[in-house]
């Protein structure tokens, strides 16, 4: 029986099946049907090949989907692992940051302060400090009868401020330059501001710093920060000083910003020089005139620092050590 | 055939970026008027004061909160579904550099937060958290979705 796939025109329809080239009806057909039957066999040998092209590029989207999926998946994990470490060392590996802020370990309060900036600050020659013009001076350390105020047998130097007070600002200053004679900060102090809204004074905080001296202990106590809280009506505390020292504070000057207790044996109950003298400087400028006579800054901190000097020298140190002192 | 785009990573972004730029915008508020008003809690861990007003609060004296500000406005743009229909690489990919942007910098203040200025604040946490989403989403819907096809609506 023929084949009805050998009368032309039918050749496109019927002999493009899988098995019509098995079909016994071929072999009774012309020339031109066996042209036909030739032409449907390579149609359908093109359209398994696109078929099969058609699978493969399927297979291969599908394949490039998945992976790039999973690339996705890799890429979210990551930085949730980056988030999750930062977390676990803040948390638990490197020290928690809990209400209170007294008595942890952690990097010193503010900016970091440029190395080169804290030594020439701690560099200032001491000749320097001595001849720098007093006129600028307001206050001076007073002498005091109180009880010694020790830290593991040292001489105690407490300082009882806040960041947010220009006058602290000011003093600050000076403290740096005077205490750097007798010893060393680890942390460093850091880079402030007294608030945006009381001077703006650019200074230094000793909040979280450490000083080591073999004259002396250094008891930094800033007692708020340079910000207010959320209602606005007062700044967010920050340290609280002991029962006895806040009835030192109370007794020294009534409890102002700032109050310097040399061992119990002198107080220094304000700022030395007026905090107006470093307005409108930036940090770097004021850092620069220390150790600069000519300039207002820079005499008012120098000669604040020799006081401070002198008084450390005769009512705590005895006079050591003999090259600052003498 | 390749699957149709969906519509969620749009939808998505969409949601996030417009609530990113609200609280960008209310923090760029707040770092101009002295955060006076600043809504947040205080207690030590949390304290957004401390962060809006530290010296990180600021990059080469432009206000962070206005750099976030930019981010989702442009971001905002980028996630609406008509750009999300945009088959162009340029638009595709430039979305996802942009989100990586907006990622490596929430990394790098969270590192702030919590290695320099020692708080935390929640309405920055909450922009961190929009951030990484929208990150999330996009990276997903461009890595894991092909190109949509033909017309930009």
């Amino acid at each position: 029986m023929p084949n009805p796939s050998t009368r032309p025109g039918s050749q496109s329809k019927k002999g493009s099946g899988p098995n019509a080239a098995k079909n016994g009806g071929s072999k009774s057909t012309g020339p031109r049907g066996t042209g036909a039957k030739k032409g449907a066999k390579k149609t359908a040998a093109t359209t398994r090949f696109a078929e099969r092209q058609a699978r493969k590029e399927e297979e291969a989207r599908l394949a490039r989907q998945e992976r790039n999926k999973r690339y996705a998946f890799v890429t979210i994990g990551l930085v949730i692992a980056v988030v999750a470490v930062l977390l676990i060392v803040k948390f638990a590996g490197g020290g928690s940051s809990t209400s209170s802020t007294a008595d942890q370990p952690s990097p010193p309060g503010g900016t970091p302060i440029p190395a080169a900036t804290l030594a020439k600050l701690s560099s200032v020659p001491l000749s320097t400090l001595r001849s720098a013009p007093t006129t600028g001076i307001l206050t001076t350390p007073q002498s005091a009868s109180g009880k010694a105020l020790t830290t593991d047998g040292k001489p105690q130097l407490l300082y009882i401020g806040a960041e947010y007070c220009p006058h602290c600002a000011a003093e600050r200053w000076a403290m740096y330059v005077a205490l750097t004679k007798f010893g060393t900060f680890d942390p460093e102090p850091g880079r402030i501001h007294s608030a945006t809204q009381d001077g703006n004074i650019p200074t230094l905080t000793y909040y979280r710093t450490k000083y080591s001296s073999p004259y002396l202990a250094f008891n930094p106590v800033e007692v708020y920060t340079n910000y207010l809280n959320s209602s606005g009506n007062n700044y967010v505390a920050l340290e609280t000083p002991t029962e006895a020292e806040l009835n030192l504070w109370q007794s020294g000057n009534g409890g102002s910003f700032p109050y310097v207790n040399f061992a119990g044996k002198a107080i220094l109950p304000s700022a030395q020089y007026s905090f107006a003298d470093l307005q409108g400087l930036t940090f770097d400028q004021v850092a620069a005139q220390v150790g600069n006579n000519a300039t207002t800054a820079g005499a008012d901190i120098d000669a604040s620092a020799n006081q401070l000097i002198k008084t450390i020298c005769t009512t705590m140190t005895h006079d050591q050590p003999a090259d600052v002192c003498s | 055939m390749p699957d149709e785009f969906p519509r969620w990573p749009a939808l998505v972004g969409t949601v996030c970026s417009a609530l990113g730029l609200g609280v960008a915008g209310y923090l760029t508020f707040e770092h101009y008027t002295s955060s006076s008003s600043l809504a947040c809690a205080d207690n030590g861990t949390i304290n957004c004061l401390k962060v809006t007003t530290s010296s990180y609060s600021e990059v080469l004296g432009v206000p962070v909160a206005l750099l976030g500000l930019l981010f989702f406005a442009v971001m905002l743009v980028l996630q609406l579904p008509p750009v999300w229909r945009r088959p162009e690489p340029t638009v595709r990919y430039g979305r996802l550099a942009w989100a990586v942007v907006g990622l490596c910098t929430i990394l790098y203040l969270l590192y702030r937060e919590l290695f320099s200025i020692d708080a935390i604040c929640l309405w920055c946490t909450g922009v961190h958290v929009l951030t990484f989403i929208v990150f999330c989403t996009t990276t997903y819907a461009t890595l894991t979705y092909p190109p949509p096809e033909g017309a930009v609506a």
